[in-house]
């Protein structure tokens, strides 16, 4: 799958949607071409500083999350949905534990990256960053020595799970920017109540989206 | 110290690697498959591997059985998975005109294999993933990669995805030769093998 810069996609849009809910489920499926020599993109940037990243981890992470949800044909991706800034206040909140293994995990990634590539990870083909995260999830690139703490898969999927909470969770944790992901799974969005008429317009793809997070209901303030 | 495991080593290996398929009571030949980047019974370059750039490695083959209409390969380490092999690459419907595959098959399921492989697809390795994932074993152990090929008497044109026990029980009744290269690996870290 190709994005609307020329990029392609490590998970196929269509892949990750059909299992964005299924807990655990790895669905990677690899959007590269091995040996092609792609022209390099550069990398978005988010907009601040980060609180508990240098900037060359958000940097490194920046690249990563844009190769797990790409922006593409099909809407925005992870980087428009702000899960940069998702990822950053949950390290400071209800995964402050993670902190440490966010930088360990960023710097044996680009440790990686250089050892087997030749070239720090942001520097990479996206070819060659689909490459690389594949052998990250699979766990293959433990065994290199780079100073993964454990299994480098456990890496892998700390992030892709961060990235999914900060694409299709509740804007009021930071991520979901615009309801973007909302919208990207035609989420109807959180309601109280559904009539019969709503159920037909659900039905006929012709409900319009209520979007509103969970915080803006007065019963959950 | 790296030991280099003879070239008959290698042979006797090809045997192991043949009767492990579970294929059983067909006529089937033996054909010569090489590569021009690996040797059998020596280690494989580590770009074959996950310390190096993770490509597929280039293999050529010679003396198929006359009436070969499509191939099929399976590179797998019968020194691990539970139970043996484990299944680093599958991939099938290969012209028999093609005389091997190009190093760097892409691993990308959407995207169009070269020309001279073209119409072949991949199926699933042990990982569950439709592409080829080199060598990863246990840092400070030396293990045995087959990659052996089947000559098929059918273009069966059979669907992506399938894993080893799918491909075979597929290519089951189709197969009329068989050949195998058989490569070492021994993991190259790099706080033990810097660059």
């Amino acid at each position: 799958m190709t994005d609307s810069k020329g990029r392609r996609s490590a998970i196929s849009r269509r892949d990750l949607l059909k299992t964005a809910g299924a807990a655990g489920a790895a669905a990677l499926v690899p959007g590269a071409v091995a040996g092609v020599n792609e022209e390099k993109q550069p990398t978005p940037i988010p907009v601040g500083p980060l609180t508990n990243l240098t900037a060359n981890e958000t940097e490194i992470l920046s690249a990563m999350v844009d190769r797990l949800i790409p922006t593409d044909e099909l809407g925005p991706g992870a980087l428009d949905a702000g899960v940069l800034r998702f990822i950053d206040r949950a390290l400071s909140e209800a995964e402050s534990d993670a902190a440490d293994a966010y930088r360990t995990g960023l710097a044996a990634l680009d440790a990686y990256s250089q050892y087997t590539r030749g070239g720090p990870f942001v520097d990479l083909s996206t070819t060659d960053q689909d490459s690389v995260l594949i052998d990250v999830q699979i766990g293959a690139a433990t065994g290199a020595g780079v100073g993964f703490a454990g299994s480098s898969g456990s890496f892998f999927n700390m992030v892709k799970s961060h990235t999914w909470q900060g694409m299709f969770g509740d804007p009021q944790y930071g991520g979901n920017t615009n309801f973007v992901g909302w919208d990207l799974i035609n989420y109807p969005g959180l309601r109280l109540g559904v009539t019969p008429e709503d159920q037909e317009r659900l039905e006929a793809d012709q409900l319009e989206p209520l979007r509103r997070s969970a915080y803006d209901l007065g019963i959950f303030q | 110290m790296k030991v280099i495991v003879p070239v008959a080593a290698g042979a006797a290996l090809l045997l192991i690697g043949g009767a492990a398929t579970g294929l059983r009571g067909q006529d089937s030949s033996t054909f010569i498959v090489e590569s021009p980047t690996m040797t059998t019974g020596r280690f494989m370059p580590r770009d074959y591997s996950p310390d190096g750039r993770n490509l597929s490695p280039p293999l050529t083959w010679s003396g198929l059985p006359t009436g070969t209409r499509q191939l099929a390969v399976i590179s797998q380490d019968y020194g691990a998975g539970r139970p043996p092999p484990w299944v680093h690459w599958i991939i099938y419907n290969i012209p028999a005109t093609s005389g091997g595959l190009p190093e760097g098959v892409p691993f990308d399921p959407d995207h169009p294999m070269p020309a001279g492989i073209a119409g072949a697809v991949q199926g699933n390795n042990g990982w569950g993933l439709p592409a080829y994932r080199g060598p990863a074993p246990p840092v400070g152990s030396v293990h045995h990669y087959h990659f052996q090929v089947f000559a098929l008497d059918d273009e069966l044109d059979l669907p992506p995805g399938l894993d080893r026990d799918g491909l075979l029980s597929a290519i089951d009744g189709h197969v009329i030769g068989q050949g195998d290269m058989v490569t070492l690996y021994e993991r190259q870290p790099m706080n033990l093998f810097p660059r």
